[in-house]
């Protein structure tokens, strides 16, 4: 296999805190891992097993929630 | 309405495993409400079924579908079509819409992806108690509401037996007396000297198996005219 291993991260983010932490992260130039997806929900609350598990199914090697 | 539980992954994963195209079929009641076997759960197994078959390197196809009732007719026969494109049916139902999906799918094999316990209640978030016993002659209106042949250990109907202590049976001290709770329940009620009567006898005649119900006024003609013959 060409490359190294990179682990494709799908994170689910509260729109208040997490998502919000990510933006002003955005807004100060800071950089993150570009195989991190983050998918914003409006409450982590929200979040379901089956989220979790359609995300594995779809190919994500990590899933986090943040909230 | 009717408890059941999904059976473990392991089990369901043995008895599909010969068939390329399974259909997971849920069931929008009873199964839905107690979520062993709803739209969601539906989701879930086939979300688990695919992340598995990938990590096995199975090619299997896995259809989702739920339908309001698999107990009841008209729910399934809009479905016998789409079913037939299948080799197996999963059913997330309780046995009796497992066997009416089977009973009219005929040529193709359904397993049941869950146990039916009981028939109960929502006692609390993810609780649910058994509460009747289908027995067929209720009498409940002698016992204050509480059912002695479901809650007493022995099924008792006219009285504890010497077992019991503190209000919790004999068989479990977690296990509250069912007579202990008539007793109580009676009482609140200003009823207690219901208990002095004695009870009507049971009867257990009517437990044939398996057991049939008719409501002549809408029985069709021709079902009507058999009978009479």
């Amino acid at each position: 296999m060409a490359g190294k291993y990179e682990p494709k991260v799908v994170g689910f983010c509260c729109h208040y805190c997490a998502y919000s932490a990510a933006d002003l992260a955005g807004s100060m130039r800071l950089e993150y891992a570009p195989n991190v997806r983050i998918v914003k929900v409006m409450c982590t609350g929200r979040v379901d097993t089956l989220h979790l598990l359609k995300a594995f199914e779809d190919g994500a090697d990590a899933v986090f929630v943040a909230g | 309405m009717i408890v059941a539980e999904r059976k473990p992954f392991a089990e369901i994963k043995e008895k599909i495993k010969d068939y390329k195209k399974l259909l997971v079929l849920g069931c929008g009641t009873c199964v839905s409400v107690c979520q062993a076997g709803g739209e969601k759960e539906v989701e879930l197994l086939a979300t688990e079924l695919r992340m598995v078959n990938k990590m096995d390197d199975r090619e299997v196809e896995i259809g989702e579908l739920t339908i309001q009732r698999q107990c009841d007719r008209e729910y399934i026969e809009p479905i016998i079509e789409k079913a037939k494109e299948y080799d197996a049916v999963l059913s997330m139902a309780c046995g009796a819409g497992v066997q009416f999906v089977a009973e009219i799918l005929e040529e193709i094999p359904i397993i049941p992806a869950v146990n039916t316990r009981f028939i109960g209640v929502t006692a609390d978030e993810g609780l649910w108690l058994e509460k009747c016993r289908a027995c067929g002659n209720c009498l409940l209106a002698d016992y204050g509401g509480i059912c002695p042949m479901t809650m007493c250990a022995k099924s008792l109907v006219n009285g504890p037996c010497g077992g019991y202590k503190d209000g919790k049976c004999e068989t479990s001290r977690e296990r509250d007396c069912a007579w202990v709770k008539i007793y109580e329940r009676l009482s609140k009620q200003g009823k207690l000297d219901r208990m002095r009567e004695g009870f009507s006898l049971k009867d257990y005649s009517v437990q044939s198996h398996p057991a049939r119900q008719v409501n002549e006024a809408y029985t069709k003609p021709e079902l009507a005219a058999a009978k009479e013959k």
